[in-house]
């Protein structure tokens, strides 16, 4: 392979990262080329030395996707996590796939349960009192607020479930990581 | 599968000798990548993406020297952190491989 092909190859994969990320990651790699045709190398031994272009830019951008996720925790950031995972292609992590479409699925919805429960304790709470709740105004505000605090007890620790299960996608992408897989095997 | 574990061996492996190696003398990536790649056989690329992770993790930090030849080079240099962690790495890892080569050198 040319230096112009895999620094093609290289930025192609790249695409949608932050340009200044890219044009580090670009500057990096061309440095290299430099180097090596100062020391004497053609470009075939130096790009088969690299690795494949596609794979390192795909790691790269996992690596970015993490870092992300473990530098704030949101919800884009977890999403991108996810993805960035998920684009590292493995084999075992798309077989995967459809559990964790089912435990996220099922995370999602108990949040949705969490956040009705929760306007429901609100409505008892609120209208309870002038509506001839069974067990009169203390009871209606009493189970107005116990439904409230339990709506949200369960959210936040769905909440701390999904953080969990976004850690533990992390680590498992990272065990996937190949680069240092030698060059010409590959 | 013997293959997924020499890459971990290896991956797991590969900061310490980074880190050995900027601990000696200060370096620019080319040469480590070229130096590490002879020895332990990985591929070249990897050094860069690691070179950026520990640059983040402020192990590593780089300043810039002209070059008679070419381009001036970014050298990385070990910060305090680097060899704080340089050290703890190392005797973990001097216990661990210490360990492991008493047992397999128990096994005829």
């Amino acid at each position: 392979m040319t230096r112009q092909a895999f620094m093609a190859r290289l930025v192609e994969g790249l695409r949608g990262l932050p340009p200044s990320i890219i044009a580090d990651i670009v500057a990096d790699y061309e440095t290299h080329f430099t180097e090596g045709a100062a020391a004497g190398r053609s470009e075939a031994d130096v790009t088969a030395a690299l690795g494949d272009p596609g794979r390192l830019a795909r790691e790269l951008r996992a690596e970015h996707g993490l870092r992300r996720w473990e530098e704030e925790r949101s919800a884009s950031s977890g999403a991108g996590a996810v993805f960035a995972v998920l684009g590292l292609g493995a084999i075992d992590i798309l077989i995967l796939l459809p559990i964790l479409m089912g435990v996220g699925g099922t995370l999602f919805g108990l949040g949705v349960a969490c956040v009705a429960l929760f306007f429901a304790g609100g409505v008892v709470f609120a209208a309870g009192p002038f509506s001839g709740f069974p067990g009169g105004t203390a009871a209606a505000v009493l189970a107005g607020l116990g439904l409230m605090s339990g709506a949200a007890c369960m959210g936040a620790i769905l909440a701390l479930l999904g953080i969990g299960l976004v850690n533990a996608l992390v680590w498992y992408g990272r065990l996937h990581y190949r680069l240092l897989k030698p060059a010409l095997d590959s | 599968m013997p293959e997924a574990i020499e890459i971990q061996l290896k991956k797991g492996a590969l900061e310490l000798c980074v880190l050995a190696l900027l601990s000696k003398a200060d370096s620019y990536a080319y040469e480590i990548a070229s130096r590490l790649a002879d020895s332990i056989g990985m591929g070249e690329g990897t050094i860069y993406p690691l070179m950026r992770r520990l640059q983040t993790d402020g192990l590593v930090e780089t300043y810039l020297v002209e070059s008679s030849s070419g381009p001036s080079r970014k050298y990385y240099r070990l910060t305090e952190a680097g060899k704080a962690s340089f050290n703890s790495q190392k005797s973990a890892w001097t216990s661990f491989s210490g360990a492991v080569a008493g047992i397999l050198g128990g096994v005829k």
